[in-house]
């Protein structure tokens, strides 16, 4: 009678589910399990909820009322009821409520009430999920995913807020009930027993794809997890079956687990093509797809070789035919022509079958003996031992036969096998890498026999031009990892404590490459030799030197982008001060001790470098570049020379206030070159009438005196400023 | 009416008619398969049907095109008394053409069987009707309105307005136990659709897949091979609600003990000693 209502009832709302609501408070009197209903109706009622929360017909906030109304039927459903059809309904339908009551309890904060229901009614299911038969548990399966869904964070996109998605984002951090960290831990040690599943017993299939299956959508609404679901999968065997028994339910398990788990994968790879192309997961999961196709492969050739063996008889027939099945058929021994009459060549001696063609092939045709080398390894991995071995009784017959029959001749020396397989009369096929790799393996022990100690060969030594060849090709090669490196970006330098050249970035290299340039091969050259060594760059044909290669390397380095690389250029060239600051002080202690001192040039490779590096440079200074300034005051030591270098850029006008401040700023803050700057100034004053007016006021400062002299004792610049500016002007009237 | 492919319109018919002529081979030609698996073409009446219970597994039957072996599987599952549906994963219904490159297509969901019956019998009655196609459209067009696309199925969602399909009774709400693909293909597209549609009914569903050449000699076997495995599935999930109350909870053993969920992986692999040239794959997914 209930039954029929039931119905109706059912029948109604699956017309239009705005009955839904209405129904309920009928119903649910008459479903519970303490209504006295009978068990049929029970299982009506279990299912019909299942069916009512999992109906797409109507919105998640329109069941959220209502899933608070039947909380304590599933309760009772779950913890008095010992029916499997009544306790799957109320775990499916407890798996669509636990959301809603969730978002429920998120808004509502004080209905302790509802939520402690729907815990007892979580830890219920997670009770069962280890004991209950296999067609319970996977509905505890995809409770729990519910579960770890909405206990982890979701994507917190502000432009597409998705109000639907209920997850951990909702969760305010100081909720009397829902703690943010409880809940997030739960759901991950959740998630980590449903991964569990999947690596663990495969004979029950049912839960290992049920679990699989329901991993697809947490990958996709929580990337926060996904990784970690996606290693899981990927660290996992879905062929594990295979090592048991092949029962047909075995290989139906199996298949089962290897096609959801293809299934799985190919869906993330699919999202992942739309949405992030270039996942590095994605290569890793066509790893694994291809890797598990081949297996599988595997295993049904092996299956399929047990096959019972055809039942022909198979022993000692057609040997072409029958090959693979392994029957021992005893190959006829090959005749072998016996030997001309006479004396016989080693050739003729050694040539077992003359009608082969790789009997006439001349060995000496190859010039290079690496070639013969190259080809010889792979021909004698791929020797059938036993051919060998019959070759071998052949020539041995043979050369028995003639020792015999001749008197007393030398005899033949002892072939090493190399030269016998030379003449191997068989053609080889090529072979695949397997086979070969085969014969890797078990070709150990033949090599044994010879145990005499093989040395190679000292090769040749290197000519010096060829060491120099070879030097500049790793010097090249660093530059090029430099170049690399630079991308990367800087990271934080360790101060005092920083080991140069410990941290293999681009700096650590670029230290590697000045020191190397400056003291590797200091002491090496003739003493004599470093008199001309200013004017070694321009005699560098025969220069066996490497250091000189690596400082045009790291010059043309720093030019081609001077302006972040000062850095280079200062550590580079402190590197040279350095070195020649230390050789200078050798020498000098050495020259003391030797009568015949040998001077060392006042100005080493310091001097040579710096200088060059700012003629390549300061063509390309713009006006603007405060860099220059930052370089000069950075040099480690400046001269007359250096200095005067500005002056050169000073003749472009543009630059002249350029010039001057870094005229400034090394009158300013290096006191032991003041007085070249000064005159460097004096000088700019003088000679250059457009950086005039900004030398004078640095002179008028710095030393007035000198402008004095410029308007009393060489009157004529001051003069000719004016003429100028008095031609300029004639000049205009002129036009005018 | 001799084709035995529309044996299941008319029961009333059930003079055990000797064997067709076979309709000309389809494209592309197959040879007729190499055996038969003692399945004997008996009327309808003579083969096994679901008892009439209150309790009946739902089923849902899928291939390419929701033409042949999808519909020839409906058929035979409804005739045996069971709730069904049917699909097709297709992105277009394709039916052989007057060439191999010019096949005819169709939309889902939208054409019904018989216009596209029509259409064909205008096009070239003679060959449509000489490759079986008229005949497989005519069958169809008995069973339900018009082909659907699995992907485009909501699960859960009442399907009152097809009382008229065969098989209804018992799909009303829109969901099933379990599906039955015709091809692997089909099989994979239906657990991706499945992982697309998220799982939010938090329903298990059985996915298999037999597979089955795409001819109507092949449809044929293939339904009767589905039709066995769809019944004893539901006599095994039968079995499940009978035990029931604390008896059947606590006691008991073996088969009797075992529920329906935990049995699929035996009976399929009965299923498959009983018939081996229907290669099967099945998983357990989610609505």
């Amino acid at each position: 009678m209930t039954n029929t209502h039931l119905k109706h009832a059912r029948d109604l709302a699956l017309t239009d589910s705005k009955y839904y609501p209405s129904l309920m408070p009928g119903v649910l009197p008459l479903i519970g399990p303490n209504s006295g209903a009978s068990l049929d109706t029970q299982r009506f009622g279990a299912d019909f909820l299942a069916e009512m929360f999992a109906s797409p017909m109507w919105s998640s906030e329109a069941k959220q009322p209502i899933a608070l109304l039947v909380l304590d039927t599933l309760k009772c459903y779950l913890e008095e009821v010992h029916d499997r059809a009544i306790v799957k309904g109320a775990i499916q339908a407890a798996a669509s409520v636990y959301p809603l009551v969730y978002r429920h309890t998120i808004s509502d904060p004080n209905d302790m009430q509802h939520w402690k229901t729907m815990t007892e009614i979580k830890s219920n299911i997670l009770n069962r999920m280890n004991t209950a038969p296999p067609g319970i548990r996977i509905c505890c399966v995809k409770f729990v995913q519910q579960v770890v869904l909405v206990q982890t964070a979701g994507v917190i996109d502000p432009r597409r807020p998705d109000h639907s998605d209920i997850s951990l984002a909702l969760v305010p951090r100081d909720h009397p009930l829902l703690t943010y960290v409880q809940l997030e831990a739960e759901g991950q040690g959740l998630l980590d027993r449903l991964l569990d599943i999947i690596h663990g017993d495969h004979s029950d299939a049912l839960l290992v794809t049920s679990v699989l299956n329901s991993l697809g959508v947490l990958m996709h609404r929580r990337p926060v997890s996904a990784n970690k679901i996606l290693n899981s999968v990927l660290n996992f065997n879905p062929l594990k079956l295979a090592n048991s028994p092949m029962t047909p339910k075995n290989k139906v398990n199996m298949k089962a687990i290897e096609r959801t788990t293809r299934a799985l994968l190919v869906n993330v790879l699919k999202r992942n093509g739309v949405e992030r192309p270039n996942d590095p997961n994605n290569g890793r999961i066509q790893h694994f797809l291809e890797r598990m196709h081949r297996m599988r492969q595997d295993i049904i050739e092996e299956a399929s070789r047990k096959r019972p063996a055809p039942s022909e008889p198979t022993d000692g027939l057609d040997a072409a035919k029958r090959q693979r099945l392994g029957a021992h058929v005893p190959t006829p021994p090959t005749a072998t022509p016996s030997l001309p009459p006479g004396p016989v060549s080693y050739r003729q001696l050694f040539t077992v079958d003359p009608e082969n063609a790789a009997a006439n092939f001349d060995v000496k045709m190859f010039q290079d003996p690496a070639i013969v080398a190259q080809i010889l390894i792979p021909v004698l991995q791929s020797v059938d031992e036993k051919k060998l071995l019959d070759a071998c009784n052949v020539v041995r017959s043979r050369y028995l036969a003639l020792s015999q029959s001749m008197p007393r001749q030398p005899p033949p020396p002892a072939a090493p096998p190399v030269d016998e397989d030379e003449y191997e009369p068989d053609d080889y096929e090529p072979e695949d890498e397997e086979q070969l790799a085969n014969r890797l393996d078990s070709v150990g022990d033949l090599a044994h026999p010879t145990p005499t100690a093989y040395e190679l060969p000292k090769p040749p030594p290197l000519t010096p031009e060829e060491v120099q060849q070879h030097g500049e090709l790793a010097v090249r090669r660093t530059f090029g990892m430099i170049n690399e490196l630079e991308e990367k970006g800087k990271g934080t330098k360790g101060g005092f404590n920083r080991l140069a050249g410990s941290d293999y970035g681009r700096d650590a290299w670029i230290t590697i490459a000045a020191r190397l340039a400056s003291r590797a091969s200091v002491g090496l050259d003739d003493p004599y030799d470093g008199i001309n060594d200013e004017f070694a760059v321009k005699s560098v044909k025969g220069n066996l030197s490497i250091s000189d290669t690596i400082r045009d390397l790291l010059y043309d380095y720093v030019i081609r982008d001077w302006k972040k690389r000062i850095d280079v250029a200062v550590s580079w060239l402190n590197e040279e001060w350095y070195n020649d600051t230390i050789l200078a002080q050798s020498a000098k202690s050495s020259s003391k001790a030797s009568t015949n001192g040998v001077s060392i040039p006042q100005k080493g490779n310091y001097y040579r470098c710096a200088l060059r590096l700012l003629d390549g440079l300061l063509p390309y200074v713009a006006p603007s570049d405060k860099g220059l300034i930052r370089l000069y005051s950075e040099l480690p030591a400046v001269d007359y020379e250096i200095i005067a270098k500005v002056k050169k850029m000073a003749q472009d006008p543009e630059r002249v206030s350029l010039a001057t401040q870094v005229l400034q700023y090394l009158h300013m803050f290096r006191p032991p070159v003041k007085d070249i700057v000064v005159d460097v100034t004096a000088e700019l004053w003088r000679e250059n009438d457009r950086a005039k007016p900004k030398a004078g006021a640095l002179l008028k400062v710095w030393k007035p005196e000198i402008l004095q002299e410029g308007t009393s004792g060489e009157g004529g610049e001051g003069g000719e400023v004016k003429t100028e500016g008095a031609n300029g002007v004639t000049e205009v009237q002129a036009v005018a | 009416m001799s084709d035995p492919r529309l044996r299941g319109r008319a029961p009333a018919q059930q003079q055990p008619a000797l064997q067709p002529a076979p309709p000309p081979p389809p494209p592309p030609p197959m040879e007729p398969p190499a055996s038969l698996d003692g399945a004997n073409d008996a009327a309808p009446s003579q083969e096994p049907q679901a008892v009439d219970s209150d309790f009946k597994l739902k089923f849902c039957t899928v291939c390419a095109s929701n033409q042949n072996r999808s519909m020839e599987a409906h058929l035979q599952l409804a005739a045996a008394n069971l709730p069904t549906i049917s699909f097709g994963t297709g992105s277009l219904v394709r039916l052989p053409g007057p060439s191999i490159s010019q096949p005819n297509v169709y939309k889902f969901n939208s054409t019904t069987y018989s216009a596209i019956h029509q259409e064909l019998a205008q096009q070239n009655t003679q060959l449509y009707t000489a490759n079986g196609l008229l005949n497989m459209l005519g069958r169809n067009l008995q069973i339900k309105g018009y082909p659907e696309r699995f992907q485009d199925w909501v699960p859960g969602k009442p399907r009152l307005e097809h009382k008229d399909d065969q098989g209804y009774a018992g799909t009303e709400s829109g969901v099933v136990d379990v599906i039955i693909t015709c091809e692997e293909r089909c099989f994979d597209a239906v657990l991706e659709d499945l992982h697309n549609k998220g799982g939010r009914m938090n329903k298990p569903v059985h996915v298999f897949n037999v597979d089955i050449r795409d001819n109507h000699e092949e449809a044929l076997v293939g339904g009767k091979g589905i039709r066995e495995l769809a019944l004893m599935l539901n006599e095994a999930a039968a079995q499940e609600m009978e035990i029931h109350g604390a008896s059947g909870w606590d006691s008991g053993g073996g088969n009797a003990r075992a529920g329906f969920d935990e049995r699929v992986p035996d009976i399929l692999a009965a299923w498959q000693e009983k018939w081996p040239n229907l290669p099967a794959i099945w998983s357990l997914a989610w609505f």
